[in-house]
This record gives structure tokens, C-alpha cells and sequence, in this order.
């Protein structure tokens, strides 16, 4: 089983919701963000992140893990507000009494009111003179690490029947449950990437092949795929792969 | 046994929810909820209020859709620059000074007469952040993460985009940290445009699949 973010080729949704303009029309051009504290919940995330305490992929399994309940009910920047306090204070950087107190403080205050700044910046806070920096470096994920790859361009594979996080129960992983014990073909091979089924947990980064794998729709849809011709492709680590025996 | 091998066996389990979890306080009205946690963080001096305000200031006028249709133009105009795009997309791209996070690894697929490329994020909203920006909210939304991968000529139709039974749709799920960019046909009757203008012609939802360039007016 997995979680409620693995949602590819899930039955039950509506339309996209794709906004519009009076004369109908698609719009390409809504704002970044919808409100101002979309942009605050978006910008506060990326900052405490900056702080070092956690990486990537350990903040996407927060997400994840939220209660089910909460996951459908969140709206997007609602849940990394809810994941973002909750490693902040598994994280240690703020207790759960100051956590209450706050809370306590602005529902009597409401919005209206100028926080109290700390006088002296943490050393870890990042200041916006390296914000620029920060961003045009990135985190990149592929190391050089002298790993051959198993599989070969065009090799039959097949991916795992389970989850293939072994350390965790319900541990993250990149491998979405539409194409567990599927038969796919491999695309391309993209290098060793850092592996989030362990990173995610801080267990370390161990880089490992990534493939981009192709899988016909007909394999994942059966009759029901659209089209036999069209396909989707996921890029995979080598442990969500078998060899497709012959 | 000892206790040292009992802990090795014990099966973790993350951090799965507890009845105390600390998202479980916050108040109802989400506006609340980011000041709570935006008091809370500067009063212990973690964030910057100049850094968030930075932050949105680049993503708000600073990179965006707009860079991704440079790169798309110049591909258009420049043979030689399309195929190093196509080759080694995070370096042709870098040569346009677009680069960095959520960008580190570019992979760009080309529409041709006989495919139709769309990406999408089923796990998450996984996006090319130099050459789009932060991704529209129905790029995020249920609908579009779980319909895209198992109907995508019905998802296609609903953005005004109708594909060729016999062209190949091709649909590139984002799982791991490769960020994929389309690159669109250039359109009839533009042979006369230059690059900027071609540029103007590149919307968003074309270089995410969603949508077509623009026709010269």
C-alpha cells in the first residue's frame, strides 16, 4: 500500500481546474501566488529550510505523511505549513509550548500586529544577500561516483510489486504505485543520483543509476488506455528494477 | 538477543502521525497559521523578513515562464543551439544564465508532427523552477496529478488541446530530480518574426504540454 500523494491514474477526479478568462479563454498569466500568504507559507518554508536541519526529501515525506485526513483536506500551501511545523519542532528548532504560545498570541491579535524581530540573526538564518547565490547553485542531486549501470538502453524491466523502501514502513519513495510489477523499457540512463528512499530518512545520500524508463499505456491501462501508441515515462533508481526474465 | 540487535531489527517507522502532532494547534484560518509560524521563526531570529521578501520579489518578476521562452525561441531560430539543448539541455540552457534550483538537471523533449510531449508531477509538483517559475495551481491540483498519466489525449482536451490520433502522446512523470521542459513546434507563418518576437509567442502551459504557442498576430 502506499500513501494518499501517490495519486497517478487514480479514478474519481473532476476537471482540471484551469483558469479562465471573461471571453473564456485559458490564462496563462495568473499570479505566482494567489495571496499573500501563499507566497509567505512558499518563501518561510524555502528559509527554514536554508537552515540546514533538514534536506529535500526529508521536508517531501513530511508532506506525505501528514494524516491522511489532513492531506485531502489541506489545500496545497496548507500542507507545507502543516509539514513545516511539524519538522520544526521534530527538529528541535522551536519547542511545542513556544509553538502554543505564538499560536495563542496572534488568534488574540489576529493579523494586524508587528512580530517581535530578534535583535541577533541565528548563524545558520540565511540573509537575503545570499539568496541570489543560494538559488543559482541549487542542490543538484547527480554525484560522480564510479558505478556502472546493470541495465542496458532498451532492456525489458520490470518494476518491483512493493514498495521498495526496505528501511522504513511506508518510507518515501519516488516509485508510484500505478507502475509497481509493470513491464517497462529503458529510455535512458541519467546518471547516479542521490537516493531519496534514504536521504528522506537521513540515512545518508547513496547515489545510485538512475534510469528513465518507458512504460506503454496499454501495460499500465490495459484495455482502458487511451491510445496503445502513447506512453509515460518515470525516471527510476535501479532498486525499484528487475531484469524482465525471458 | 542483545539490545543493540534487538534496535537493529526493529523496523522503523518514520514519523507518522502522533495524536499531539504539532500541525494539529495551528489555527483554522490559514492566514493565521503563516503568522503564527512567521512570528514564531523571527522571534528566535531563524528567518529574515528581507529574505522572504527577496525571494518573492525573484519569483514574482524575476524568473518565470518568460526565460523558458527564450530558450524555446533561440532553439526555434538556431539549429545548432537547438541540438545542443536537445543533447545537454542544463548546459545549453545555463548558456542563457538560467540555472540552479529546481533546474539542476533539464531535460528538454521535443513536440515533433508525430509526438505530443506533457509533463506532469504525480507524487508532488515537481517543476522547472529557472525556465517557469513556481508552477500554476492546477499544475498542483489532484486533478491534473492523477488523470494526466492514465488519459492524457481527455486532459489535453479540456486545456483546448486536441491531438492527432495519430500522433504519439508521450507523458514524462517527474519522480526523481530531472526537470523536463517541452519544446514546441514553432508555428506556421512566423518566418518573418525575430527572436524576441517569437518569444512572445511561447506561453507557459506550451512548454509544459498543456498548451500551444501562440499564433502571429
Amino acid at each position: 500500500m502506499s500513501r494518499l500523494h501517490d495519486m497517478g491514474g487514480r479514478f474519481g477526479d473532476g476537471p482540471i481546474p484551469i483558469p479562465r478568462k471573461k471571453n473564456n479563454e485559458i490564462d496563462n498569466h495568473e499570479p505566482t501566488f494567489k495571496y499573500d500568504w501563499h507566497a509567505k507559507a512558499w518563501a518561510i518554508t524555502l528559509a527554514a529550510g536554508a537552515l540546514g536541519e533538514w534536506n529535500l526529501d526529508i521536508s517531501r515525506h513530511y508532506r506525505e505523511c501528514l494524516p491522511p485526513k489532513d492531506y485531502m483536506n489541506y489545500s496545497y500551501y496548507e500542507k507545507w505549513l502543516a509539514a513545516l511545523t511539524n519538522l520544526l519542532v521534530d527538529k528541535n528548532l522551536v519547542s511545542l509550548e513556544e509553538l502554543k504560545s505564538v499560536i495563542d498570541l496572534v488568534e488574540k491579535k489576529g493579523l494586524n500586529f508587528e512580530a517581535n524581530k530578534s535583535e541577533k540573526l541565528d548563524k545558520r538564518t540565511w540573509l537575503a544577500k545570499d539568496v541570489q547565490k543560494t538559488l543559482g547553485w541549487g542542490g543538484p542531486s547527480i554525484r560522480e561516483i564510479n558505478v556502472s549501470p546493470i541495465y542496458k538502453i532498451n532492456e525489458k524491466v520490470v518494476a518491483v510489486k512493493y514498495s521498495p523502501n526496505e528501511d522504513v514502513n511506508g518510507g518515501h519513495t519516488r516509485l508510484p504505485s500505478y507502475v509497481m510489477g509493470r513491464e517497462g523499457i529503458i529510455y535512458s540512463y541519467n546518471g547516479s543520483h542521490v537516493f531519496p528512499d534514504k536521504n528522506a530518512h537521513a540515512k545518508g545520500e547513496n547515489p545510485l543509476p538512475l534510469y528513465t524508463v518507458e512504460f506503454k499505456a496499454s501495460e499500465l491501462w490495459g484495455v482502458s488506455a487511451e491510445d496503445n501508441n502513447d506512453s509515460i515515462y518515470l525516471d527510476l533508481w535501479e532498486p525499484y528494477l528487475r531484469s524482465k526474465k525471458t | 538477543m542483545n539490545s543493540e540487535n534487538n534496535h537493529n531489527h526493529h523496523h522503523d517507522h518514520g514519523h507518522d502521525h502522533k495524536h499531539d502532532d504539532a500541525h494539529s494547534h495551528l489555527p483554522s484560518d490559514p492566514e493565521l497559521r503563516v503568522k503564527a509560524i512567521e512570528t514564531l521563526l523571527l522571534g528566535k531570529g531563524l528567518i529574515d523578513s528581507k529574505t522572504l521578501d527577496e525571494l518573492i520579489d525573484t519569483y514574482e518578476n524575476k524568473i518565470g515562464p518568460q526565460n523558458g521562452a527564450k530558450v524555446v525561441a533561440k532553439a526555434w531560430v538556431d539549429e545548432s543551439y537547438k541540438k545542443r539543448l536537445l543533447e545537454d539541455a542544463t548546459a545549453a540552457i545555463r548558456e542563457l544564465s538560467y540555472q540552479g534550483r529546481q533546474g539542476e538537471n533539464m531535460v528538454v523533449v521535443e513536440n515533433t508532427p508525430d509526438i505530443h510531449n506533457v509533463v506532469v508531477c504525480t507524487l508532488c509538483s515537481c517543476y522547472p523552477w529557472p525556465v517557469l517559475g513556481i508552477p500554476p495551481t492546477w499544475y498542483k491540483s489532484d486533478e491534473y496529478r492523477s488523470r494526466t498519466v492514465r488519459e492524457p489525449r481527455k486532459v489535453l482536451s479540456e486545456f483546448g488541446v486536441n491531438v492527432d490520433p495519430k500522433v504519439k502522446v508521450k507523458v514524462w512523470d517527474s519522480t526523481a530530480e530531472l526537470r523536463y521542459l517541452v519544446l514546441p513546434m514553432r508555428p506556421k507563418g512566423t518566418e518573418h518574426l525575430n527572436e524576441n518576437e517569437l518569444a512572445e509567442l511561447v506561453t507557459r502551459n506550451s512548454m509544459i504540454g498543456t498548451g500551444l504557442p501562440e499564433n502571429a498576430k
